[in-house]
């Protein structure tokens, strides 16, 4: 079967004023059609180039990315994308900011807001369609840039650490949301994290990126029955999946924070 | 800092001090001019200027000077802002001509332009047309700046939200540039109108011409001071008003934000 | 993959574009004396209200060949100098008094805060009463358009001087003297710097728009001359004079009232 996404030799090198840097080194992923992937890595290893290039913002890298097979290049409709920073719209209300896509595709007004209020019901926010962000918890504003995302029903959902603004509570609770999203849906999510217990939560498979140059170092299958919840955060199992994803991750991380080190001391 | 937590206790709040200050100095100079301390035909005491409102209205047209005045400076303001939002574009759009003019509009916002009248007096001769030119001269340079300014400043994932959903340079302009850069956009414009009104009743007053500037300017020279005095009260009080009114309105876009 | 490898060529080897920030600057001057030399050869307008900048060069050449120029200028130099030194001066003090002390600050700024943005030329005529037409009633409206700016901007510069600062300046029993001069004055350079951009530009105005008003001297009166006997090569000339002076006077304060700065200050400690 055609993977739903298929990321080949991927690489991408960027020039600075201290010579060239090696961001990615020929990564190659495949995601089955309702599978939720997730690349983990430190500071550094290169997942928001990653990101960047399969969300289609960057496009002079090497390699090449199959959406159904098909060849890709550039942004894609199919493609939706969750960002990090705060990305809502201060200007449009909860559901303007919803319809936002569907506007820019030129829907009728009553068609984008009746899916629009679907997909508020579905991130939990019904009732809080004229509200402002300015007026909503962090954790609200990001359920809405989700539900912008997925207005479209994209193929692959892909999310960039879109919980790292957010207290760790809230991130538990909307780790829920998604899983429960996800198992509505069937829709297959590309993951960029760096929160193991996040990783293991969420996702089917959970790939470990290292340190400069990035590349995926081990791939970890997380073999916890569905439908899940953030209670399974108790679980011996999902403590040994932690311990071993941390295994591989220290030696990355600490050779990232040295590197970040050494920067600083020679600045 | 307890000191001054004491001290600011024992203190009237700042608004109460503000406006008695302000009512003895006009009590002040009443007495003053009645006393004849300061000669009342130089300086005529607060109730005659006061009381030249009912001539200013009646016999010299003030609502119509004023009409004329403020939409001679909405027209500037308003030709400007297309210009100057358009020119404000650009300047962000293409990096190498921001490097190279920005520094001039800057310039252009300290230089004293309003000098130029006497040109645009040659080319479009003592009417309407040059004064609201000279209020465009005056209002361009904020409102160029600050566009250039909102746009820049607009956050990079707001424009990477755009692009995933492969807008159009110009919906990208007008669904989320624009909207992201408005307040500060309005700041540009607002300043801009204010530049534009002290333009227009500057040239008014000089070339004696339509308007609250034409009006002060000939009762002066009809020494009919107390009224000249209301007139110049006039002006001083809509402008507060109107920078005033203006700066609520800013404040409120942004809170809604 | 070559149209890979030519996209990320591209960005990696930049050739040497041709519109540099010179190039752009030269042609836009080129592009205005163009368009001016056009618009006056096109007979669009009245013979002899655009003049040929040939004209006008002449003219500015015999401007300066001219004893009766300068005196004119004279009296404004003489006039746009005390203004600004009397209104900067004042400004400043001011500023400082509303900045430091919070309560009069808050009493008194919003006046300033409403009356700075209000046209001043309107105070003409009463200068005119209180100080006739000589030089008096120039100087003083130039001060008062300098004097706004000024405070304000120190005043906002003094609130903006990071607390920390005053805290330490407090634990080390520093008179107010010496809080004024060793933490306040050197973080107030820069608003001073704008603040002195701003009032010199109003200066200039408030002085030569009361000349132009009512004048028997001075560049105003000048150019206001010219422009009576439709001489209007002349008229450009004196104007041309008083921006090149502004600019002058622009780029001497940038050069002078930056040299203390915080950006030097950082150099420094490195």
């Amino acid at each position: 079967m055609t993977p739903a996404l298929s990321i080949q030799n991927v690489a991408k090198t960027f020039s600075t004023a201290q010579g060239d840097v090696r961001a990615l080194d020929h990564v190659s992923i495949d995601i089955r059609a309702g599978e939720f992937v997730s690349v983990i890595g430190p500071s550094g290893c290169g997942k928001s180039t990653l990101m960047n290039i399969v969300g289609g913002l960057v496009d002079d890298y090497e390699g090449e990315v199959h959406l159904d097979g098909a060849l890709v290049r550039g942004c894609q409709k199919q493609i939706g994308v969750v960002f990090q920073e705060e990305s809502t719209f201060p200007w449009r209300t909860a559901i303007d900011n919803v319809a936002f896509p569907m506007e820019a595709a030129g829907l009728p007004r009553e068609a984008r807001m009746a899916r629009a209020r679907e997909l508020l019901e579905l991130v939990g926010l019904n009732g809080f369609e004229n509200r402002f962000p300015s007026e909503l918890s962090g954790g609200m504003r990001q359920r809405i840039a989700i539900a912008r995302t997925l207005a479209f029903q994209p193929r692959i959902l892909l999310m960039d650490e879109p919980f790292a603004a957010l207290d760790e509570q809230t991130r538990l609770l909307l780790g829920d949301k998604v899983l429960q999203i996800q198992q509505e849906l069937n829709q297959t999510t590309l993951l960029i994290t760096h929160n193991i217990a996040e990783a293991v939560q969420l996702s089917d498979r959970v790939l470990i990126m290292s340190f400069r140059p990035g590349r995926i170092k081990r791939v970890i299958d997380i073999d916890l029955p569905r439908p899940r919840s953030s209670k399974l955060m108790g679980g011996e199992k999902f403590g040994q999946y932690v311990a071993a994803i941390w295994e591989d991750l220290r030696e990355e991380a600490s050779k990232g924070l040295q590197d970040m080190e050494r920067v600083r001391a020679g600045a | 800092m307890a000191s001054a937590t004491l001290t600011s206790l024992r203190k009237p709040p700042a608004i109460v001090t503000r406006f008695g200050a302000l009512a003895l100095f006009l009590l002040g100079w009443e007495a003053a001019s009645r006393a004849g301390w300061i000669s009342a035909f130089i300086v005529p005491p607060p109730s005659e200027i006061y009381n030249s409102f009912e001539m200013l209205f009646v016999q010299e047209g003030l609502v119509d000077a004023f009409l004329r005045t403020f939409g001679e400076a909405f027209a500037a303001a308003g030709l400007g802002s297309v210009i100057g939002i358009a020119v404000g574009y650009l300047l962000h759009r293409s990096k190498l001509a921001g490097l190279a003019y920005t520094d001039w509009v800057a310039a252009m916002a300290s230089a004293p332009l309003v000098l130029l009248y006497p040109l645009f007096l040659v080319v479009f001769g003592r009417n309407s047309a040059t004064i609201v030119a000279m209020g465009v001269v005056g209002c361009l340079p904020p409102i160029i700046l600050k566009t250039k300014e909102g746009l820049d400043g607009v956050k990079p994932v707001l424009l990477n939200v755009g692009r995933t959903y492969g807008l159009t340079p110009w919906r990208q302009f007008r669904m989320i540039q624009f909207p992201a850069a408005l307040p500060t956009i309005f700041n540009g414009v607002r300043i801009g109108l204010l530049f534009a009104i002290i333009n227009v009743v500057g040239v008014e007053y000089l070339i004696v011409f339509g308007g609250l500037g034409q009006m002060i300017s000939d009762l002066g020279d009809r020494f009919e001071i107390a009224a000249m005095f209301g007139g110049i009260v006039f002006v001083i009080l809509v402008s507060v008003c109107f920078f005033f009114i203006t700066e609520k309105i800013e404040t409120w876009l942004l809170s809604s934000k | 993959m070559a149209a890979v490898e030519q996209i990320g060529g591209r960005a990696a080897a930049p050739r040497a574009p041709f519109w540099t920030v010179t190039r752009l600057r030269v042609a836009a001057v080129l592009v205005i004396f163009a368009l001016w030399e056009v618009a006056g050869a096109s007979g669009l307008f009245y013979r002899g209200v655009i003049p040929s900048s040939a004209l006008v060069a002449k003219a500015f050449a015999g401007l300066l060949g001219s004893a009766d120029f300068w005196f004119h200028a004279g009296v404004t130099g003489f006039e746009v100098l005390v203004a600004f030194a009397i209104g900067g001066l004042a400004g400043a003090a001011f500023g400082l008094l509303l900045g430091v002390n919070r309560y009069t600050g808050a009493v008194l700024e919003p006046f300033l805060h409403y009356l700075a943005p209000t046209p001043k030329i309107v105070f003409l005529p009463i200068l005119l009463i209180l100080f006739g037409v000589g030089v008096g009633s120039k100087i003083s409206l130039g001060a008062i358009s300098c004097f706004f700016p000024m405070a304000l901007s120190v005043a906002a510069g003094v609130r903006q001087v990071n607390p920390v600062f005053l805290r330490v300046s407090r634990t080390f029993n520093l008179t107010r003297a010496q809080t004024v001069r060793m933490v306040y004055v050197p973080a107030l350079v820069p608003p001073l710097a704008s603040g002195l951009r701003i009032g010199l530009g109003v200066a200039i105005v408030g002085c030569l728009m009361s000349e132009i008003k009512l004048s028997r001297m001075g560049l105003g009166f000048s150019a206001m001359e010219y422009y009576r006997v439709f001489d209007i090569p002349s008229m450009l000339a004196v104007l041309i004079f008083i921006f090149l002076c502004a600019a002058l006077g622009n780029m001497a304060i940038d050069r002078f009232v930056r040299l203390p700065g915080p950006q030097d200050r950082v150099r420094r400690a490195r």
